[in-house]
């Protein structure tokens, strides 16, 4: 890895601690090699959303050719958001693409993921199905982001809304938890319709 | 020519200068940096023949001022100062007398001129690539007569931006030589880390380049080095120069420079301002000669495409070819004289292009056959056609431009990556990227 790119994360990696947001452990940076070429990120869902109360984890690999080049971002805690994929975790951001710069960082970076939770851009959805959600379904989808929040984020468990019963419905017949959680989510907790989609 | 031994005497470590006259005399002089103007007068007005009164000095577009004093000037080793005789009073409409790389501290706003509180100010740094050492140097701004091309000009008024300075013609001047009547006056730049011969060649200005004085974090790796490299945007964004250089190389790689008609084959500044990109492609002689070679071959094969070129696709061969757009049969000229197909970019053909698939085998013709061939071994070593092949079965080609491009995981949404193109694609349908190629199939 360029030398230039190695200094750069060092310092963005103090940035980030030393930050207010870091303070307040909103953001969160950590090593996961000594190469510095993959790290760890840490957001916190951000109050008013479906994510308040959620850590969500990132996987950041560095490419050798940092900071001209963006580092490639992707969730590795699993979400329901109309930008982010919910099967790979994939970010659609146009700072982590085309419209990135050699001036932002990490600490940027992590902040600009933190605001695409406040703000979802359904027109340019990364999951079209969850995009979809949103834009006919908003309450679904609320309820939804926010059960995906509690099951895999860890932010406390809601009022049930069903969706424990279905999924187990779904578990009894043989489905794995995962597959079934997201096969219900899409069919906007349809029990037939995901039946359907699981089983035939 | 004479040769003013007898200053030597007195100061061991003096300023090799040649003063010329505007007949066409050279004398060769050892000055003390330490002199004033008026005293080099007293000096060298004998051996010109008239009174020290009647000898006005000109350096670099100005006639130096009797109390000034050469140390402040600028005066290199080698420089060459100008002696002319009197013939008029200089009017009002000539610049002061002060040397002009030191009034150009304060009238080009971005250049570094290292001020040094009230005790003076030092005369400003220039960097220029030269190309007798083969690098970037420190260098020296110098005037001369547009017409005889001869420094014995006086400036009408500093420049007061690079543009004054760069552009030709801009400010205009009195030549002082005889018979010349030349009006403006072109700015040039020496190198001043080698002793100039007489055939030494401009070097070339990277006005991009500027000591630190401000002390401006690289934005790259947020360092304060010496030297940095400010990019033509409005913010002024500001690199060091091994940064600039990675940068370069970074895009270079992957051929991600920007082609523009103007400007030509350049970079915009890495915070990808408006109106950033660097305008004098000189800079780019800061990166090693194989990256320069390459941005050279690069750069003109981006300006064969804009002009609706094509290029031999002979192996080894890569000739630019500028055929007429009508036909489709194209013979390499002034390279290897394959005639071939503008279409399929196989050898010249009537009729259809054969679509190739990489799987059918050239037609072996009899008199081949006594030359056996193993099949396998044949196979192993087929470097090239192997690389054709992974190309062919992990690529496809963009829609609109056929650059080979590779999906290394992400969506199907594919933006082409030759920038001159751009185009946005589906990986599924290879055709233009829809609303419906995201709702069906934005993934899988």
């Amino acid at each position: 890895m360029s030398n230039i790119a190695v200094q750069r994360i060092k310092r963005e990696f103090k940035e980030v601690a030393k930050s207010e947001e870091g303070a307040k452990c909103e953001i969160r940076v950590e090593l996961v090699n000594d190469s510095f070429t993959e790290l760890r990120g840490e957001i916190a869902g951000p109050p008013d959303t479906p994510y308040e109360g959620g850590k969500y984890h990132l996987e950041i690999k560095v490419p050798e050719t940092y900071p001209f080049n963006p580092p490639k971002v992707r969730f590795i805690t699993k979400i329901w958001h109309p930008n982010i994929s919910s099967v790979t975790g994939a970010i659609c951001l146009d700072i982590l693409k085309d419209q990135w710069a050699a001036a932002m960082t990490l600490r940027t970076v992590l902040l600009s993921i933190q605001a695409l939770l406040s703000s979802a851009e359904p027109d340019d959805p990364q999951d079209a199905v969850v995009a979809r959600q949103y834009k006919e379904n908003y309450d679904v989808f609320l309820k939804t982001a926010r059960f995906w929040c509690s099951c895999y984020a860890g932010a406390p468990k809601q009022a049930s809304n069903g969706f424990e019963e279905k999924i187990k419905w779904l578990t009894d017949m043989g489905a794995n938890e995962q597959v079934a959680i997201r096969t219900l989510s899409s069919s906007s907790w349809n029990i037939e319709k995901a039946t359907e989609e699981l089983f035939s | 020519m004479q040769a003013f031994g007898f200053f030597r005497n007195k100061v061991p470590v003096g300023l090799h200068v040649n003063v010329r006259t505007n007949t066409g005399v050279n004398i060769q002089a050892v000055l003390d940096p330490n002199w004033s103007v008026n005293e080099v007068k007293e000096k060298i007005a004998p051996k010109l023949g008239f009174p020290a009164s009647e000898v006005k000095i000109i350096f670099a577009g100005k006639e130096l001022d009797d109390s000034f004093k050469l140390s402040d000037c600028d005066l290199g080793q080698q420089s060459i100062l100008h002696a002319v005789k009197v013939v008029r009073v200089s009017s009002g409409n000539q610049a002061t007398g002060i040397p002009l790389p030191t009034a150009l501290a304060h009238s080009l706003p971005v250049m570094d001129s290292n001020q040094q509180g009230e005790q003076g100010r030092q005369i400003p740094h220039f960097y220029v690539y030269c190309s007798s050492c083969k690098k970037m140097c420190v260098g020296k701004l110098r005037v001369r007569c547009a017409h005889c091309k001869e420094g014995a000009i006086i400036v009408s008024r500093d420049p007061c931006s690079w543009e004054d300075v760069l552009t030709p013609l801009q400010i205009p001047g009195t030549c002082e030589v005889e018979g010349c009547g030349g009006d403006s006056v072109e700015f040039f730049f020496k190198c001043a880390e080698h002793v100039p011969s007489v055939d030494s060649l401009d070097a070339l200005p990277l006005n991009l380049v500027k000591s630190n004085t401000r002390d401006v974090p690289c934005m790259a790796c947020f360092d304060v080095q010496d030297l940095v490299l400010v990019f033509p945007c409005s913010s002024a964004h500001v690199t060091c120069l091994d940064c600039f250089r990675t940068y370069c190389q970074s895009l270079l790689q992957e051929r991600q420079f920007t082609y523009d008609p103007v400007h030509g084959y350049s970079v915009p500044c890495p915070a990808k301002c408006d109106n950033s990109l660097i305008r004098d492609t000189h800079h780019f002689k800061l990166l090693s000669a194989e990256l320069y070679a390459r941005y050279q071959r690069f750069g003109a094969e981006e300006f064969v495409i804009a002009s609706g070129g094509t290029f031999c696709p002979q192996p080894n061969c890569g000739m630019g070819l500028m055929p007429h757009p009508d036909c489709r049969r194209i013979t390499c000229e002034h390279g290897c004289g394959f005639v071939f197909c503008r279409d399929c970019r196989q050898g010249y053909h009537i009729g259809e292009c054969e679509r190739t698939d990489g799987s059918e085998c050239s037609s072996n013709t009899d008199d081949r056959q006594a030359y056996r061939v193993d099949p396998e071994r044949a196979a192993a070593a087929r470097w090239d056609e192997a690389s054709a092949i992974s190309i062919r079965v992990l690529t496809k080609p963009c829609p609109k431009c056929r650059t080979p491009t590779e999906r290394d995981g992400g969506c199907m949404h594919m933006t082409c990556t030759w920038p001159q193109c751009g185009y946005h694609w589906c990986w599924v349908c290879q055709n233009e990227w829809t609303r419906d190629c995201m709702a069906s199939h934005w993934f899988a």
